[in-house]
């Protein structure tokens, strides 16, 4: 059941990883980047960690996706994209993608990870968040303030001056 | 004279039943006995009375009384009858039916008129299958350039996301269709999605008021996710647990309304803003955009939207009553079932019926269920009411309130739920 389950999760994802790609059209194109969200979610739950997967949905799929729409729904096509392509460019893409892929396989092959079975329950999230908060808080502070400068830095680009807005009163 | 069948021929006649007669048993034949097999291979079935429900007797069951309840019984108990019927989407759209009515009826006493009429005998309350059988009847008209594949397909996964955040609202102790660990961040993770699937069929349809609909919804939508989630953090931080049934039965002495009351009014407004409710129907609004992202769905595709869009308000209503109000819990106010029909069965003067299998439901269960639908009800009320009220309030005014606002008013919430836990009142090992 599980590996019936595990094989068509790969199908959907490496398929529309590269509907992704090739599609022509752009909405269509983050419809299947959307399916590659949700099957690594898959993967997260099959692994039985369901917060994990629930935290993949809804940031990746449900802001991230959201956001990739907008913005090529909004931006003219013609404006961010130069159509530079042969077939040749094509090939050695591929070529250096199967190159790379079977590299870190046989690396991750060769690591052990074969051979090692467990029958631990999965991790509970409360002691995630609470490694969160005893060992790791240096990393988490410095992410909440990598997020924090991240937020403050878009603000200042996306603010504009030169916009008077005369009807607004209040 | 006119003859009704002026071509009748006795031959032609008997051709056409011994016609009938081939095509039924080749049909029966192809695909009765097979799906016979398939059940009887892959499906398990129950043990009544202690034999086994074979598929082959399958009229038999029928004519044997006593064992129609444990069949019953036994069939309550599969996924089938929880994803299908009882707390999953049977139950909800049935409110949500019921909630069109309500809303159209009470909203029309609201502002002094008098609201679907003349369908049906009393206060038109056959309006509903009136309007479904014409929804069903119309012709579904596709723009000329929309983008068919997924004009069809937002609808449909519309619904289906609502009946998936149906499907984690537990409505009675142990009646659940999905009892996941972390169902709060399913529901996060579910509500994500609304706005992907607006703004795809606002796009698809490929005409400008949808479009200008759909991006007012996503802006919306995205804005006030962050103070719906930051309101119910308040509640996770007190009972320590993201399951929904769980989060219930740690208010079995008091909703958690009393101390978040801040969070509970943030949640509601959200609701409405996310419901894109008046005051916060902006995507819709059919005084200056036709109807927003609505405009170019027809016959039962906005048949569709709209069950899903209802579908939606008994869940976050229902969210509302498991997060705040406490769920199924309540004073038992259910008449338990009498003893003497389950020990001697019904009596009528020399005739006594003895039913097995009786009680169907347990006394809590329908306890459980009859409060949370009265709170359900309650707060769907309080939904529709502001449609009476208010009038629509300007798009700058809704993200600022979302955005400054309402965020704002999370944090202290928040602060609130960590003071009540540290303070040791509230919370694992508090006094209360």
């Amino acid at each position: 059941m599980a590996d019936a389950v595990f094989l068509a999760l790969s199908v959907i994802t490496i398929g529309s990883a590269i509907a992704a790609l090739e599609l022509r059209s752009l909405i269509y194109g983050s419809i299947a980047l959307m399916g590659t969200l949700g099957g690594i979610a898959g993967f997260f739950l099959l692994l039985d960690s369901p917060f994990v997967a629930m935290f993949q949905l809804a940031v990746y799929v449900g802001s991230i996706a959201v956001l990739i729409l907008f913005t090529v729904m909004l931006v003219k096509r013609e404006l961010i994209f130069k159509k530079v392509e042969d077939k040749r460019r094509k090939f050695v893409g591929i070529a250096l993608m199967l190159v790379l892929m079977v590299a870190l396989g046989s690396v991750i092959m060769d690591s052990g990870i074969k051979t090692i079975t467990t029958d631990e329950p999965a991790v509970d999230f409360r002691n995630i968040g609470a490694d969160f908060l005893t060992y790791y808080w240096p990393a988490l502070i410095l992410m909440a303030l990598i997020l924090t400068g991240s937020v403050t830095g878009a603000l200042i680009l996306a603010r504009r001056e030169d916009v008077e807005n005369e009807q607004r009163t209040d | 004279m006119s003859v009704i069948a002026p071509n009748f021929k006795f031959s032609e006649f008997v051709k056409s039943i011994l016609d009938n007669i081939f095509w039924i048993l080749l049909i029966f034949v192809l695909i009765g006995l097979p799906a016979v097999f398939i059940i009887l291979f892959y499906i398990e079935m129950p043990v009544i009375n202690g034999e086994l429900l074979t598929p082959f007797l399958a009229l038999t069951w029928l004519a044997d009384p006593s064992r129609t309840l444990p069949i019953l019984k036994a069939f309550m108990t599969t996924d089938l009858f929880r994803i299908a019927a009882f707390p999953g989407f049977g139950f909800a759209a049935l409110l949500a039916a019921g909630t069109i009515f309500i809303e159209r009826k009470m909203l029309a006493k609201l502002q002094l008129r008098v609201g679907p009429f003349y369908c049906g005998k009393i206060e038109g309350i056959l309006q509903l299958m009136g309007d479904g059988l014409k929804l069903i009847s119309k012709e579904i008209i596709i723009p000329a350039k929309a983008d068919k594949p997924i004009f069809w397909a937002a609808p449909i996964i519309f619904v289906a996301t609502a009946a998936a955040f149906v499907a984690l609202i537990p409505v009675a102790p142990g009646w659940v269709v999905a009892d996941v660990d972390v169902g709060l961040l399913a529901v996060f993770a579910i509500i994500g999605f609304f706005p992907i699937i607006t703004i795809l069929s606002a796009w698809s349809s490929n005409s400008k008021f949808p479009f200008i609909g759909g991006i007012r919804a996503l802006h919306q939508m995205v804005s006030f996710e962050i103070p719906l989630i930051l309101s119910l953090l308040g509640v996770v931080i007190l009972t320590g647990t993201l399951n929904l049934s769980e989060i219930v039965a740690s208010q079995t002495n008091f909703p958690w309304i009393i101390f978040l009351p801040i969070g509970a009014i943030i949640f509601f407004i959200t609701i409405l803003a996310e419901l894109e409710r008046i005051p916060f129907d902006l995507p819709e609004a059919e005084s200056e955009i036709v109807a927003g992202w609505l405009t170019e769905f027809s016959g039962m595709i906005y048949g569709l939207v709209q069950l899903g869009t209802y579908l939606k308000l008994y869940a976050f209503a229902a969210l509302f009553v498991v997060l705040f109000l406490g769920g199924w819990t309540g004073p038992m106010i259910w008449p338990p079932f009498p003893e003497e029909i389950i020990t001697d069965g019904i009596v009528i003067g020399p005739i006594h019926a003895k039913i097995p299998g009786l009680p169907v439901f347990s006394q809590e269960m329908l306890n459980g269920v009859l409060w949370f639908v009265i709170k359900t009800v309650g707060v769907i009320f309080f939904i529709l009411l502001p449609r009476g009220v208010f009038p629509r309030i300007r798009i700058d005014m809704l993200l600022s309130l979302g955005w400054y606002k309402l965020i704002g008013l999370a944090f202290v919430n928040i602060f609130i739920a960590l003071g009540l836990l540290y303070a040791g009142v509230l919370g694992p090992g508090g006094i209360l």
